[in-house]
């Protein structure tokens, strides 16, 4: 039995793990000892997209800004899609490595704020003069009795984009009622073109027009009630919304595909000149001004309902996901300092104004300067939200309520839409969500 | 049975046909018709399970706004989202670190899996029920879901003191593979008749001569297939590196293909040309690795 | 092997494997378990809520659906899978120009990060956009909805996932077979055995523990697919065509119900345990008489 002498794999392969060992220990001592050595302050902003630079071109022009203003802090930005990132938020608040500003669901925020995790921005907000610069119901959002545990992102500006041609070369106006509504869905799915552009695959929650049309069947009223069980969600006013939103699908006024189709998808359904309408917000207004639809394009506030409850001339503009700040800031005198330069910085008139210019509309008072011209779509957006008459409820319904419950609410309107729930099947559902708190 | 056991080659020319060739046929004939029949087949496979691949490297060079709305048209062919893709991802360090990573996290779990396997098959334990039952608690590892870890791994890394370093990846990376690695060793181990190894033990071999000059030889065919296998989930993993990797100069390619989703955002062509940069050279390497080391592994196995 | 065999050699050689295995899987799993009978949200203090959590499991109509949805992939990948990747494998180890070229495209699915893998296949089984639905649309065939609709999704990432494991599963089968002892096969070829009754008889006896192996990777695998139906349907519509591992990572991290989560997350392990301990008890018995 001749074994071949000069071969020992494992003898190699031992050395080999013993050598990695060490390797490992080194590199753990090495990026130990990689603070910063340059008398800069640093602090890390951890935002909602992979790559902040393309995919959310306003606050990176914000920081590079910031950074150009105070040459002695440095803005360490990080980021990862929502999921991921809000999955990274959770492990990191349990285990107290939270990032020092980042963005986050406003329901987040507040169970976070609840566990003590972040800092109350009340008092900084004071000092640096900016708490007048917010719209009241900004600043309502984000308090908890005397707490204010965020400050808003960018605006949650949200209805219906339209394609003026695709609606005039089918004899069609623009929309002011449901029942106009209703009508061009059945004008124009006869001719196979789908009315209303959404996608439900991993956007789960891109139904933001429908939740307006919540806020016009009385939402606003019943929200303290359905909260504390005397109001139930699987009421008769919001049964007349779902069978609207019912007869929206009978009329075919929906994709074939919303079920497998994205949000982004659906956004391209809609500059591709392919959906008359689409259901997004006011982010949506740069890649509708770079597509070939933008001198088309207008946005609508939604639909009056005859049979609905309250004010219908409402449209959604009110502040998005809050940035919130780590409470470990507080203990770090110089990263507070810069905390609060940072904050000063993104909601002074500067800021605000790159904002605009990235298709954002500002968040704080500030009266914006908006080209006609290069800046038709988020003009058109803008010049909707400040209408005569028109006024906005205070905040966007799904983020008044926990988060289990908002996706219990996304699903009732899509399972409506992609037919797989009756509307009472579909108030059943967010009730169920309701009870289990 | 001892002298023929390894005399496997590469591509064995044991008559195993797949089903029965008309018998009454001349024997070489039937033997022509039978190779022709078996490389159209195997050809034929090899092309439905390669063509959504290609799909996908077709799209990659479809201009972004193309793919969604119009796949199948091929006028605008570019090169625009490759461009986007080099530009926007550090690719080398990607890489690099990949490889750092995988390098050392398969050779310490597949050290580790062999050392445990041997000892779970082959070794005489005093009582034999600990040691199935050993072996049972390695391979219970195969029914966690990921998701399970993420959380409390984190927090271990923490504790450690490891977070922010390759090895808070590198460890979850080895102990992961390590029922996987154990079901393989451990099961081509038991299907693997022992005469070899006692022979060896007559000729007073001891514990470390036997493992590194006889079984592992032996084994070499699975080994192979265990480096591939494992390589190839430390270049997939997401879970773990996505949670795990805090630092922007540490990241992993399986991090590169995200890079391009946004949360109102998806540039798809980015997507597909990442995906197709970080897929071809594995491709490339797993072509080259199988072809040379499982063929000299198995052809330069003990011959006696 | 007694003389090898001393305890402190054991321990040597099975310690490392066991400390790392048991510090950064069963650990965690531990730790998991725990929150699984806690109301818990990721942060602040869990509240011990008992069975509680499991309790809802067993009324959750997501979780019942998600279930049979995971049942109806199990059985269709292994069907079609098991016989597909060993018929594979014994053509790939024949004399082919080309084979081992073959033989790296045939495992290029494997390479593939699932989640890429997903995205591939939308662009192939998407009803309006899809490759496929263009295909027969061609040969003026109805578009079918093959991902989104109400039935056909399950079957729909049973394909994708028997897509993407062929190339796997056949490396393991070809790894087995080149460890089958070649006298036997030569002798039984001299007996006159025909290819059938050889393969029948001979090979796959001899490969039992291959199979095994095949087998208890499949089952656990698909007990762990997620990224495919995150990625075909985001587990639309209005959950119908989750998985268990898909409808867990909703409910903990998009619900940020963590407790609730955890007891899922339980519930699965211990289903893809006991499946392929029950898989390993019914293919012993069976051979156990010869």
């Amino acid at each position: 039995m001749p074994l071949s002498p000069h071969r020992h794999p494992l003898r190699r392969i031992a050395v080999g793990t013993i050598a990695t060992a060490a390797a490992i220990l080194a590199l753990a001592g090495c990026s130990a000892a990689g603070a910063s050595g340059d008398g800069k302050t640093e602090i890390t902003l951890s935002m909602q997209n992979p790559d902040v630079e393309s995919a959310d071109p306003a606050t990176w022009a914000i920081v590079e800004a910031f950074e150009e203003a105070n040459p002695d802090i440095t803005v360490t930005v990080s980021g990862e899609a929502v999921s991921e990132h809000l999955q990274k938020l959770s492990i990191a608040a349990q285990s107290d490595t939270l990032p020092d500003i980042f963005w986050v669901y406003k329901s987040t925020a507040e169970d976070m704020q609840e566990a003590g995790k972040l800092l109350d921005l009340a008092p900084v907000l004071d000092e640096l003069g900016l708490t007048d610069a917010f719209p009241e119901s900004t600043v309502a959002n984000f308090s908890n009795g005397d707490v204010i545990y965020g400050v808003p992102y960018q605006g949650l500006l949200t209805g219906l984009w339209y394609n003026s041609k695709i609606l005039s070369d089918n004899g069609l106006e623009v929309p002011v009622t449901f029942d106009d509504l209703l009508h061009v869905a059945e004008t124009l799915s006869v001719k196979g073109i789908t009315t209303i552009s959404n996608g439900a695959n991993q956007s789960s929650f891109s139904v933001w027009s429908f939740l307006v049309d919540l806020d016009r069947f009385g939402y606003e009223e019943k929200i303290d009630g359905i909260l504390d069980g005397s109001v139930k969600y699987d009421n008769p006013d919001f049964l007349r919304l779902y069978e609207h939103i019912a007869e929206l699908r009978d009329a075919g006024a929906f994709a074939s595909n919303v079920s497998t189709q994205t949000y982004q998808q659906a956004v391209d359904q809609f500059t591709s000149g392919n959906a008359a309408m689409l259901d997004a917000g006011v982010w949506a207004s740069s890649a509708i001004q770079d597509s070939a639809i933008a001198p088309d394009a207008g946005f609508w506030t939604g639909p009056q309902f005859d049979d609905g409850v309250g004010e219908q001339n409402i449209v959604m503009n009110v502040a998005s996901a809050p940035f919130a700040v780590s409470a470990k800031v507080a203990g770090d005198e110089q990263k507070l300092e810069a905390v609060k330069k940072f904050l000063d910085f993104y909601y002074g008139d500067e800021a605000q104004q790159i904002l605009v210019d990235n298709g954002q509309p500002p968040v704080t008072t500030y009266e914006p300067v908006v080209d006609a011209q290069a800046q038709s779509a988020l003009k058109a957006a803008l010049d909707a939200s400040t209408a005569d008459g028109v006024t906005s409820p205070q905040s966007q319904p799904d983020l008044l309520v926990s988060t289990p419950v908002a996706n219990a609410m996304y699903d009732s309107i899509y399972g409506v839409i992609q037919n797989q729930l009756t509307p009472k099947q579909a108030l059943e559902l967010v009730q169920k969500a309701l009870d289990a708190e | 049975m001892s002298a023929q056991l390894m005399d496997t080659g590469l591509e064995p020319i044991s008559e195993i046909a797949l089903a029965g060739a008309p018998a009454q046929l001349p024997r070489r004939r039937r033997g022509r018709t039978a190779a022709i029949v078996v490389g159209v087949a195997a050809y034929l496979v090899t092309f439905l399970i390669v063509l959504p691949i290609l799909w996908i490297v077709l799209l990659s060079f479809q201009p972004s706004g193309n793919i969604l709305s119009n796949p199948f048209s091929f006028d605008h062919l570019t090169f625009d989202n490759y461009v986007r893709a080099i530009t926007s991802l550090p690719l080398l360090q990607m890489y690099g670190n990949t490889i750092l990573i995988a390098v050392v996290s398969v050779t310490v779990g597949t050290a580790i899996s062999f050392m445990a396997a041997f000892a779970l098959t082959r070794m005489i334990f005093r009582r034999r029920r600990t040691q199935s039952a050993l072996r049972f608690y390695l391979l219970a590892g195969l029914a966690v879901p990921v998701y399970i870890l993420l959380f409390p791994v984190y927090r271990l890394d923490l504790a450690l003191g490891i977070f922010g370093t390759y090895a808070a990846l590198i460890l979850p990376y080895v102990a992961v593979s390590i029922p996987f690695n154990t079901l393989l060793l451990t099961g081509f181990l038991r299907e693997f008749p022992g005469e070899i190894e006692e022979a060896a033990i007559i000729d007073g071999a001891g514990l470390w001569r036997l493992c590194t000059s006889v079984v592992l030889p032996l084994m070499r065919p699975v080994i192979a297939t265990i480096l591939i296998f494992n390589v190839v989930y430390v270049f997939n993993e997401f879970p773990f590196a996505s949670i795990l990797i805090n630092d922007p100069s540490m990241v992993t390619v399986s991090l590169a293909v995200s890079r391009f989703q946004g949360q109102y955002t998806v540039d798809y062509g980015g997507m597909m040309a990442s995906a197709t940069l970080v897929l071809l050279p594995q491709l490339v390497i797993y072509a080259i690795f199988q072809r040379h080391v499982i063929a000299g592994m198995t052809v330069g196995a003990v011959k006696g | 092997m007694i003389w090898v065999s001393s305890r402190w050699k054991i321990l040597l050689m099975v310690a490392p494997a066991l400390i790392v295995f048991t510090g950064f899987v069963i650990y965690p799993v531990v730790y998991s378990l725990g929150f699984s009978f806690t109301k818990f949200q990721g942060f602040g203090a869990p509240e011990w809520i008992g069975f509680d959590n499991y309790a809802a499991l067993a009324v959750d109509p997501f979780f019942w659906q998600a279930l049979q949805n995971t049942i109806v992939i199990l059985v269709v990948s292994l069907a079609i899978l098991i016989p597909a990747s060993f018929g594979l494998a014994l053509l790939l180890r024949r004399r082919i120009a080309g084979g081992g070229t073959l033989r790296a495209l045939v495992f290029g699915p494997a390479i593939i990060a699932p989640i890429l893998v997903g995205l591939i296949w939308v662009f192939i089984l998407d009803p309006k956009i899809g490759l496929l639905n263009r295909v027969l649309g061609f040969f003026g065939a109805a578009p079918v909805q093959w991902i989104g609709g109400d039935t056909l999704t399950p079957y729909a990432v049973s394909l994708v996932f028997i897509w993407s494991s062929i190339g796997f599963a056949m490396t393991i089968f070809y790894a087995g077979l080149q460890l089958l002892p070649s006298d036997v096969m030569e002798a039984s070829a001299i007996d006159g055995a025909t290819g059938w009754q050889q393969l029948r008889h001979i090979t796959v006896p001899m490969m039992r523990e291959t199979f095994a192996i095949v087998t208890i990777l499949m089952i656990t695998n698909v007990f762990k697919i997620f990224e495919l139906v995150f990625m075909l349907t985001g587990g639309g519509p209005v959950h119908r065509s989750e998985t268990l591992v898909s409808y867990m990572y909703f409910v903990t991290f998009t619900n940020q119900q963590y407790g609730y989560g955890m007891a899922l997350a339980v519930i699965i392990t211990v289903l893809g345990a006991v499946v392929s301990a029950g898989y390993l008890v019914v293919s012993r018995g069976r051979k156990q008489p010869a």
